[in-house]
């Protein structure tokens, strides 16, 4: 149980600073999720946690022990890879007993704990199959059983679930949880699938271009989104360029996509542009019992029934798309002339500036 | 571009390594040959003996020729290299086992030998060329730029056939499946997705081809009649009887690795932007033709691959006719294995014993060279990737004389003995080992190496404890090409051998020269016996495996 | 790293080791020789054989191209590797003689003087005649050229095959003598330009030898020797012993200065210019001995004596001096008239 202490780590290739300056903190125990599009620097700041890529300048602390100068081999870190890595020439069980035989462990040892490992993992003891015989689900937790065996100090997963199928996915993510918490191991995460990193995580960075944009909870990071980029990147919400107006002094009138928008707080100066965060669920049909505020009327394009929710495609006056979500059981019926009155929430709605 | 901290010290450990042993090896023994194509007598820098021979019109029509038949050689071994390793990954062409075993042989017989014997049987007087005009067929002459580009293409082939073969199969059925469902056709498919992704290995075996075309010695020596060659010239310069001009010599060896470089480089560039993970996991289907098309594809490749393997015919045919003295009868004999083997086994044992210590250490150094080569993009592995692919464009003679006047006295003095043998055989296939594990090394996920490290085992350990275990069948396989052409190499072994250490590469050159072809012909049908027989052997167990020779 | 520096010591150590035992360590006790020859194999062979009969020395022979064994010996002037040199042409031994031990052979003066060396640094051992070689299948008996000066007629034209001067001394010796013969100056060079018009050029003498023996080319422009050799093993060659006159080149043997085995070295040439060895290697290959008291009429080939022959002289020192110059010369004409 280790906490891991970034302080301003850089790495560049060429003239790109992909990881620039990077600090933060994971505390013991943490399941710390690097989330940001392909290119934004998580993976190379992962590979420079495990060793396999040089840190520049500033360090890297395991607890109180500094180890960017210590060699991959001697980081004790656990890796889990996205092509799981198995060892195509060793059996399961060799494949598990691999670190503990590099750590030079008894013989008997060894037999115990690699069967203690796969049970966590919940694969059979004593395996001897070959790994061209498993499917990618057990390949993973082979992978994952191989790395919780030599007991890391911490456990880096590198889009470990990006090669399984939707379902298996979902299995899985909830399964290494469990893991991580029953073992009480500092994990650091990257995915570039946002649903996977609010499931998965304690805290979530939100990297783009080198740099941590935000860090938080999940709900912190969906709810309070503190970049334009962030919001975006957390969920599909609308963003719509606007012109603050007035503030009345609790909400600020912002002219958006032909419409006149309500948002709670001083949105920016008078003239500013900015762009406002809607959320599609944070919407809701006028109509419905249990909905007050602020109304817009949009033209409805499409509607996707999806099961439990309800996606309706629609667009603003001036023509601006805007997604709205709502529970599916809700009709949804537009006037004759295809126009639907939307109620939503000021507080709901995020202005940031407009770059 | 990583440059991993404890990686990158065994990477650069390694490339540091493989450039002292080349640097002593290769480097050194050449500077005292290459030298006196830079300094004057009083040992002061000049150019002058460069100026010589690019002015002089007649080596610029030599360095003309050279690159002519290297270029021709090149397309033509792709044009059959490529469609040939097609049809036997992806169709359904009977015998392709046997097809692929024989089509690896080629690259056995030492190319004078081959020469001569096309020469009895299809020169001005050959006994084909003979019987063809009696029947009123007018036969091409083999003499020529046609006729030595014909026999490059026919024995080099199997450098392209082999990578590409290895490059077809690698690649995921899917990719070709997603492009098919894309609408496109199956030419266009092969066009746009199968081709770019075999294009690497066809460019680096076609660059073998030239290479080896560019420095090859004795095709031309027997098949150029007064055209000039590169090679030729070199030879002439270098160890002619009546003009050495070793500053000449010198130029045109430096030219000649000058066009290699270049060759080299302009792969490298191509291949920068271009990195194919082709870690196939479901291998490609057999296509379903025609008959007509299964009938043309089995026409062209038993066709191409028995052409191929007609120096060898001759040569063996040769072997069986008796021979008074220097001349051919026509009558078949067993002599010339009687008077072969009534001399000394001793030769026999000497090859075997050589190339083999000479395939192991060539393996021993050659795949890690090859592995940081396929693991490493930085300036070092640029240039070791350049060094270590020279040893194949510098003519033989030129390296193993550089090799006396190194090792002559001093230390270690190895001349006179057999390490020095192995050693010129070591410096000139290490290309071959290299090629060879780079190429399983690229099928190789870094990311299992990485997996290792990670648990714990440094990078060397790693590299012996994984990485070699993985990429044994690809060694093997490169072991197996640097034993089979160190059996067939002669242009060193003349200038290094001692009486001890007669190879018989050596008593060919001297029965052919001397009065005894037809105990040449027997040599060389018995070594081909010996080296095509663990040939076909490997290849057997490299099928098994999916691996590849390069 | 640990690892990679105690795998890497090992592996030194074990080329260390390689490397000593990789180095000649032959007994010294043990009377021995080191032979380079020019000579074909059968030849070195037999007399190796003889000598060590002879003499208990026994013999290693290092036998190719003799522009390759001189430069070997050249590479090798730090620490000699060779006692020997033998079958090599007078002009390359004139060319190289400071490689040489003088040894005055005890049977030097059975020797005319033109064919060794007056300082002792070489002696002949056999003589070369420049010949034309015809195939009688190709081009029956009668109908052959008799003179040099008949192989410029057009009607020969790629008939004949020729070694590249470049590549051999006995083929820059043929072509400089017809300079002489024709005159010197530019009507000579328009005679060569003729022959050479006619000509395939080839790299290595035996192309010559074998290509005239089977017909591949009617027309050989040769040596006594090969002609000999060919007809006796029933190739139709003949020989033919231009009328306008030709050339004996001798070929020799040396010492080499500093070689390892010294009084082996001595013994060896005195032991190949005996007379029986020298009858030997005309019987087996046709070497005309340097020897002037054999009798040729009663040996296999029936050479005619040196006196039969129209033997020219010969100016080894002004074809020596301007051999860069002729050659190119050559050369250019060769690839003009192609």
């Amino acid at each position: 149980m280790t906490a891991i202490r970034l302080d301003a780590v850089v790495r560049t290739f060429g003239s790109v600073r992909a990881v620039d300056a990077i600090s933060a903190t994971i505390a013991e125990g943490e399941l710390f999720t690097l989330l940001g599009p392909s290119g934004c620097g998580k993976t190379t700041l992962l590979r420079m946690i495990a060793g396999f890529s040089d840190v520049e300048s500033g360090s890297i602390w395991f607890g109180d022990q500094r180890i960017d100068q210590v060699p991959a081999h001697r980081r004790n870190v656990g890796m889990v890879f996205q092509s799981y890595a198995v060892f195509p020439n060793l059996t399961v069980e060799q494949n598990v007993a691999y670190g503990l035989r590099a750590r030079r462990v008894s013989r008997r040892d060894i037999r115990d704990r690699v069967a203690e490992a796969l049970a966590l993992v919940q694969l059979p003891a004593h395996n001897t199959r070959w790994p061209h015989e498993l499917s990618g689900g057990q390949l993973q937790r082979v992978a994952i059983a191989r790395c919780l065996v030599i007991k890391p100090a911490v456990l880096l997963f590198d889009e470990p679930l990006s090669n399984l199928d939707a379902q298996l996915r979902m299995h899985m993510r909830v399964e290494i949880r469990r893991l991580q918490k029953s073992l009480g191991l500092t994990a650091i995460y990257v995915t570039h699938d946002q649903e996977e990193a609010l499931a998965i995580s304690d805290r979530i960075a939100v990297l783009r271009d080198g740099r941590i944009e935000q860090v938080g909870t999940p709900e912190t990071i969906y709810r309070a989104p503190q970049t334009a980029f962030v919001a975006e990147f957390m969920g599909s919400t609308n963003i719509i360029l606007g012109v603050a107006a007035g503030f009345d002094g609790s909400a600020t009138t912002v002219a958006a996509g032909g419409a006149m928008f309500q948002v709670r707080g001083r949105a920016g100066a008078p003239g500013a542009k900015v762009l406002l965060s809607i959320r599609p669920e944070t919407m809701r049909l006028a109509g419905c019992p249990d909905a007050g505020g602020p109304t817009l009327a949009v033209r409805l394009q499409l509607r996707e029934f999806l099961g439990p929710l309800l996606r309706l495609h629609a667009a603003l006056p001036d023509g601006t798309p805007i997604r709205v979500v709502t529970l599916g059981g809700q009709g949804a019926q537009p006037a004759a002339d295809g126009t639907l009155n939307l109620i939503y929430d000021p507080g709901q709605i995020i202005a940031y500036p407009a770059p | 571009m990583t440059r991993p901290g404890s990686s990158g010290r065994f990477h650069g450990g390694i490339s540091l390594l493989a450039l002292a042993f080349l640097g002593l090896f290769l480097l050194y023994p050449l500077w005292f040959v290459l030298r006196s194509s830079v300094q004057d007598e009083a040992g002061a820098f000049t150019l002058a003996a460069y100026a010589q021979v690019l002015s002089s019109r007649y080596y610029v029509g030599s360095l003309g020729n050279s690159l002519a038949a290297g270029a021709m050689s090149m397309a033509l071994a792709s044009l059959i290299g490529v469609p040939l390793a097609f049809c036997l990954a992806r169709l359904d062409v009977p015998g392709r086992p046997l097809l692929l075993a024989l089509a690896s042989v080629p690259i056995v017989l030492p190319s004078f030998v081959g020469a001569y014997a096309l020469v009895l049987l299809f020169g001005h007087a050959g006994i084909v060329t003979a019987a063809l005009r009696s029947m009123g067929i007018a036969a091409g002459s083999i003499y020529g730029m046609a006729g030595i580009v014909t026999v490059f293409t026919l024995t080099l082939y199997p450098y392209v056939l082999l990578p590409t073969l290895a490059g077809f199969r690698a690649v995921d059925a899917s990719m070709e499946e997603a492009a098919r469902n894309l609408g496109a056709s199956r030419w266009h498919a092969f066009r746009t997705v199968l081709f770019p992704i075999v294009a690497p290995s066809v460019l680096a075996g076609a660059l073998l081809v030239f290479i080896e075309a560019l420095e090859n010695f004795g095709v031309p020596a027997v098949l150029a009649e007064d055209r000039p060659f590169l090679a030729l010239d070199i030879f002439k310069l270098f160890a002619g009887e009546s003009d050495p001009n070793v500053a000449a010599a010198g130029a045109l060896s430096v030219l000649l690795v000058g066009c290699t470089v270049v060759m080299l480089l302009l792969q490298r560039a191509y291949l920068a932007h271009r990195r194919f993970a082709t870690n196939a996991r479901r291998g490609a289907a057999l296509i379903p033709v025609s008959r007509r098309w299964r009938l043309l594809a089995t026409a062209f490749c038993w066709g191409v691959v028995l052409l191929s393997l007609l120096p060898f015919a001759a040569v063996v045919v040769i072997s069986f006719q008796h021979f008074q003295g220097p001349v051919l009868s026509w009558q078949p004999g067993l002599g010339n294995y009687r008077n072969l083997l009534k001399g000394s086994y001793r030769p026999l044992a000497n090859t075997l014993a050589l190339a083999s210590l000479a395939a192991v250490a060539a393996t021993v150094l050659g795949a890690p060279v090859g592995y940081v080569l396929a693991r490493q993009r930085s300036r070092v592995s640029a240039v070791l990737s350049i060094v270590a692919t020279m040893p194949f464009a510098v003519s033989g003679t030129v390296l193993g004389i550089g090799l006396v006047i190194a090792f002559n006295d001093g230390w270690p003095v190895l001349t006179g003995g057999w390490l020095i043998l192995v050693v010129a055989y070591v410096v000139r296939k290490l290309p071959l080992s290299v090629r060879s594990a780079s190429a399983i090394v690229h099928q190789i996920d870094p990311a299992l190496e990485e997996a290792s490290i990670s648990l714990g085992l440094s990078p060397t350990r790693t590299f012996l404890t994984l990485t070699v275990p993985l990429m044994l069948g690809g060694l093997a396989g490169g072991m197996v090409l640097v034993w089979v052409t160190a059996t067939a190499e002669i242009s060193s072994t003349i200038v290094l051998y001692s009486s001890r250490w007669t190879t018989m590469t050596v008593m060919m050159l001297q029965s052919l020269e001397g009065t005894a072809p037809g105990e040449a012909a027997a040599a060389a049908s018995i070594l081909i016996l010996f080296t095509a027989a663990p040939l076909l052997l490997v290849y057997r167990l490299l099928r098994r495996q999916g691996g590849s020779l390069l | 790293m640990g690892t990679v520096a105690s795998w890497l010591c090992r592996l030194g150590l074990a080329a260390l080791g390689f490397a000593t035992l990789g180095t000649s360590g032959r007994a010294a006790a043990e009377p021995h020789l080191v032979l380079y020859s020019a000579n074909d194999s059968t030849v070195n062979s037999m007399v190796a054989d003889a000598f060590t009969k002879a003499s208990g020395i026994t013999v290693d022979v290092i036998s190719t191209g003799s522009g390759v064994l001189f430069r070997r010996l050249v590479s090798e002037q730090a620490r000699p590797q060779a006692d020997v040199i033998w079958g090599v042409s007078s002009s390359l031994l004139k060319e190289n003689s400071k490689l040489f031990e003088p040894y005055a052979a005890k049977e030097r003066n059975a020797i005319a003087p033109e064919y060794r060396d007056p300082n002792n640094l070489w002696i002949g051992t056999n003589l070369q005649v420049l010949t034309i070689s015809q195939n009688t299948v190709a081009i029956p008996a009668a109908e052959g050229p008799k003179r040099w000066s008949d192989l410029l007629d057009p009607k020969w034209k790629e008939r004949i095959a020729y070694t590249d001067p470049a590549n051999s001394g006995s083929s820059y010796v043929n072509a400089t003598f017809l300079l002489s013969l024709w005159g010197g100056g530019d009507p000579a060079w328009t005679n060569i330009a003729k022959l050479l018009a006619n000509t395939r050029v080839l790299n290595r003498s035996t192309l010559v030898f074998e290509g005239n023996g089977s017909g591949e080319y009617p027309l050989g422009i040769s040596l006594e020797y090969a002609g000999l050799l060919w007809r006796q093993n029933n190739a139709p060659v003949l020989v033919v012993y231009p009328a306008d006159g030709t050339v004996a080149i001798a070929e020799g043997v040396a010492i080499i200065k500093d070689g390892p085995n010294p009084e082996a070295a001595k013994a060896f040439v005195d032991f190949i210019n005996q007379k029986g060895i020298q009858e030997q290697l005309l019987r087996s290959t046709f070497r005309r001995p340097a020897r002037q008291d054999i009798d040729l009429a009663a040996m296999p080939g029936h050479m005619p004596p040196l006196s039969a022959l129209k033997i020219m002289p010969y100016d080894d020192a002004k074809w020596e001096a301007s051999r860069r110059e002729t050659l190119t010369r050559l050369r250019t004409l060769i690839q003009s008239t192609r």
